[in-house]
């Protein structure tokens, strides 16, 4: 062991740190400190506890640069491997695997002390995107929802022939009447052939002209209608866009830069989907508001039926996605159709069905 | 690497100054061991820290190259500390970044993603950050001199770090006015503000000489990348001429479409004169970048002596290209084992990494590709630098074998000097390295 080495001799160069200078002297390392013994006679001990050296020790080492914290400024250069491997030896705090841990165990237990925190939220159930969502003023959600539906309607026309806009205002007002408190919808019809409908934020409704041409009656374009109803109430389309910012914002961060997210919000949202407990609330609203709107519910359990078969196993966000990702459609169609008990009329008379169905052909 | 012959002229030593503390200074440089068992070490310690170890990784290996030179056989010292960066990186973040994130975001909200005042709100922001970027440029430099220590006796940067970003902004504004004809004289002049400012204990830096020299070899560079460009672009268009003219009459004609063999032929042609003059370029500019570094080292002067380079346009380019395959290789070795776990997610039958943005669904799979898929770009990211000591080990030690120090230094007469240090601290931000950005 290192006991050899110890009381051994090492020639080396000592700077009093007042001038670049250098005398030679002689050092030797014991159990408690490093004794400097300086040419005029006398000697100097520095304290093993209190050493520093230049770069932490490794076995590479060839020399070592020796500093004491009693003495500032003053340096001891000790060529060799010999005294660098016994100095690790005697004082383990100056190797580098020390040194390391010393440095980083602190952020080690805050990274496990985040990780903790992320499983607990996850198991939890907590959402923290669902909670900033809600601390959003209206006027903020009113922006978001602006440039999403900016967006979604950048390179598409908006539909709105006269008819069909007064046949979608009566059916949303007839819709949201019920809902409380009141919420103040806004639906867009865009000429889009994709079949889908998108709650987006601010009480905002996207239809696609596809989904108008799809839908048979008015009774479901109604359900669909409450089903993007139910999102809005529940801020769903907020708090996706909450945490899809919050998730690529954190991830340009990691990477040092900062790139367009805010520009991109439609298509986030296009790609965001929602977890079946959401969709099971915007059921639970869009039945609530159905009943007390009294429209028939069969005919978003039709329409669903009928999208779920066509789509299954494609499809990525959106309503679409909601039919294709999610096992549970059987169930949601029985709870659907259960719901029936009440003396419905059609959501919309024969004609203003027909306007609103062509309002895209029909617009200029 | 000392030089015998340069006799140094010694002006008459007067009684109190002894000849023999004059002395040559052997600049040498020591490869350190073991950078790439380092290099390891500290990605595996970034990674288990979410990257916040860097800032002491980085001062480790920036401790062992410090150590690899070594004056007369002793060991410069680097003296800061993975906190000092840390901390003036969040002062950066704090002070700099944030407001810098707050306002394009808030421009967003207000004006919409497409509107002018939006682009007006970042061209101002690209203004403040490059004149910022020079600033940062000096204050490195000074907390690095700061920093560093030989036998016990700091360095040091006087001089004000705003004068300096201000003269690295205009000057680059005219850098496309001129056609790029004042860049040897804008990086002499910001060179001799460093240089000039620099202290080793009491003893200053100075920089003599102007920057007449360079304009030669930049007029070769200059027109050699014209040459080079426009021989390229002549050479691809006579090769397609005589291919068209060889193919007959009809070939010359607007609507004629190239057989798809002869037009695979001519666009592996014309890559291969590209690659060339790619070639050719890194070349002439690797050349003027030694003839700079050896120019910027016979300009700057410590006491009695002064430094020579002996940096060569090819030494330059095998190491750039040699460290860029360095790094590549890092890379790989880090998508290796992230490619194969996705391989076996993948085989398990689970939707691809895009599902990242989605919300998280049950089961316990989902959960693990939600927990694996940040990590995998966290280990990506940090690929490109897993192998960093390794190259910056190789940088340093060739300018370092290719630099000497000739003619006489009195040691004994540098002593450390308080007085600076006091009058260097301006503030927190002024003493850490703002290299962060």
């Amino acid at each position: 062991m290192h006991s050899s080495t110890l009381h051994q001799r090492f020639e080396a160069r000592f700077s009093n740190g007042q001038t670049a200078g250098a005398d030679e002297v002689t050092v030797e390392l014991t159990q408690t400190g490093l004794v400097i013994h300086l040419s005029g006679g006398d000697s100097v001990t520095w304290p093993l506890a209190k050493l520093a050296t230049a770069e932490p020790l490794t076995t590479h080492a060839i020399d070592a640069l020796v500093t004491c914290s009693e003495t500032p400024g003053a340096t001891l250069f000790v060529p060799g491997p010999k005294f660098a491997r016994t100095l690790a030896q005697v004082a383990p705090q100056l190797t580098a695997s020390e040194a390391r841990w010393r440095s980083a165990r602190p952020w080690i237990w805050a990274t496990v002390a985040l990780a903790a925190l992320a499983v607990f939220i996850w198991q939890a159930d907590l959402s923290p995107a669902h909670f900033v969502a809600n601390l959003l003023p209206d006027k903020v959600r009113e922006t978001m929802g602006r440039q999403v539906v900016g967006s979604l309607t950048e390179r598409r026309r908006v539909c709105d022939a006269n008819a069909g806009r007064a046949a979608l205002d009566q059916l949303t007002e007839r819709l949201s009447a019920t809902v409380s408190p009141p919420r103040n919808f806004h639906v867009v019809v865009v000429d889009w052939g994709l079949v889908n409908a998108f709650a987006t934020p601010g009480e905002n409704i996207v239809l696609t002209r596809g989904l108008l041409e799809q839908a048979t009656s008015s009774d479901e374009v109604a359900g669909v209608l409450a089903h993007e109803m139910g999102h809005g109430i529940e801020l769903h389309p907020e708090t996706g866009l909450v945490r899809a910012m919050g998730l690529s914002a954190a991830a340009e961060l990691l990477m040092g830069g900062s790139g367009g997210t805010l520009g991109n919000l439609g298509v986030l949202l296009v790609q965001l989907s929602y977890t079946r407990d959401a969709e099971g609330q915007a059921d639970d609203h869009a039945l609530e508001i159905l009943s007390k709107s009294k429209i028939s519910t069969k005919g978003i359990a039709n329409f669903f039926e009928r999208m779920a078969k066509q789509h299954r196993g494609k499809g990525s966000g959106g309503l679409a996605g909601m039919l294709s990702t999610h096992p549970g459609t059987q169930q949601r169609l029985a709870k659907i159709l259960a719901m029936e008990g009440y003396s419905a009329t059609p959501a919309l008379p024969a004609a203003q069905w027909q306007s609103l169905k062509t309002m895209c052909e029909e617009s200029s | 690497m000392t030089n015998e012959t340069a006799a140094p002229w010694n002006p008459q030593p007067g009684p109190a100054e002894p000849p023999s503390s004059q002395s040559e200074i052997n600049l040498s440089w020591f490869a350190p061991f073991g950078m790439i068992g380092l290099s390891l070490v500290n990605f595996f310690y970034r990674l288990i820290t979410l990257g916040i170890y860097d800032f002491w990784a980085r001062t480790e290996v920036r401790k062992r190259l410090w150590s690899a030179i070594r004056l007369n056989g002793e060991p410069l010292v680097y003296t800061g500390t993975g906190k000092e960066l840390f901390l003036g990186f969040l002062i950066v973040f704090g002070v700099v970044l944030l407001p810098i994130m707050l306002i394009s975001f808030g421009a967003v909200f207000a004006f919409g993603p497409n509107s002018p005042y939006v682009g007006a709100v970042s061209a101002a922001i690209y203004v403040l950050v490059f004149f910022l970027f020079g600033v940062g440029i000096f204050r490195a430099h000074r907390y690095r001199l700061l920093r560093t220590t030989w036998r016990g006796i700091r360095g040091s940067l006087s001089g004000d770090s705003w004068k300096y970003g201000l003269t690295y902004f205009l000057t680059m504004l005219l850098i496309p006015l001129t056609f790029g004809w004042i860049v040897p004289w804008r990086t002499t002049k910001l060179q001799s503000m460093i240089t000039n400012n620099a202290h080793f204990g009491d003893q200053p830096f100075s920089f003599k000489g102007g920057s007449g020299p360079l304009y030669g070899p930049f007029a070769l560079l200059w027109f050699g990348v014209l040459f080079v460009f426009f021989g390229a672009l002549m050479m691809i268009g006579a090769i397609t001429h005589m291919v068209q003219t060889a193919l007959g009459p009809g070939a010359l004609e607007p609507g004629f479409k190239l057989p798809p063999e002869i037009a695979a032929y001519l666009g592996f042609v014309s890559l291969s004169i590209v690659a060339v003059g790619y070639l050719l370029y890194l070349f002439i500019s690797a050349w003027y970048r030694s003839r700079t570094i050896n120019h910027f080292a016979k300009c700057t002067h410590f006491d009695d002596a002064r430094f020579e380079g002996r940096v060569t346009g090819g030494g330059l380019l095998w190491i750039d290209i040699t460290n860029l395959l360095i790094q590549i290789l890092g890379v790989i070795l880090m998508l290796i084992p992230v490619s194969i776990i996705f391989a076996l997610l993948a085989a398990a039958g689970l939707s691809p990494p895009e599902a990242g943005l989605q919300s998280p669904q049950p089961g316990l799979a989902n959960g693990f590709l939600a927990v694996f898929a940040p990590i995998s770009v966290l280990i990506l990211a940090l690929s490109f630098t897993l192998l960093l000591p390794v190259t910056q080990a190789r940088s340093m030690g060739y300018l370092i074998k290719n630099l000497s120090l000739n003619g006489n230094v009195d040691v004994d007469k540098i002593s450390q000097s308080t007085a600076q240090q006091m009058s260097t601290g301006e503030g927190l931000a002024q003493a850490f390295d703002i290299d962060a950005f």
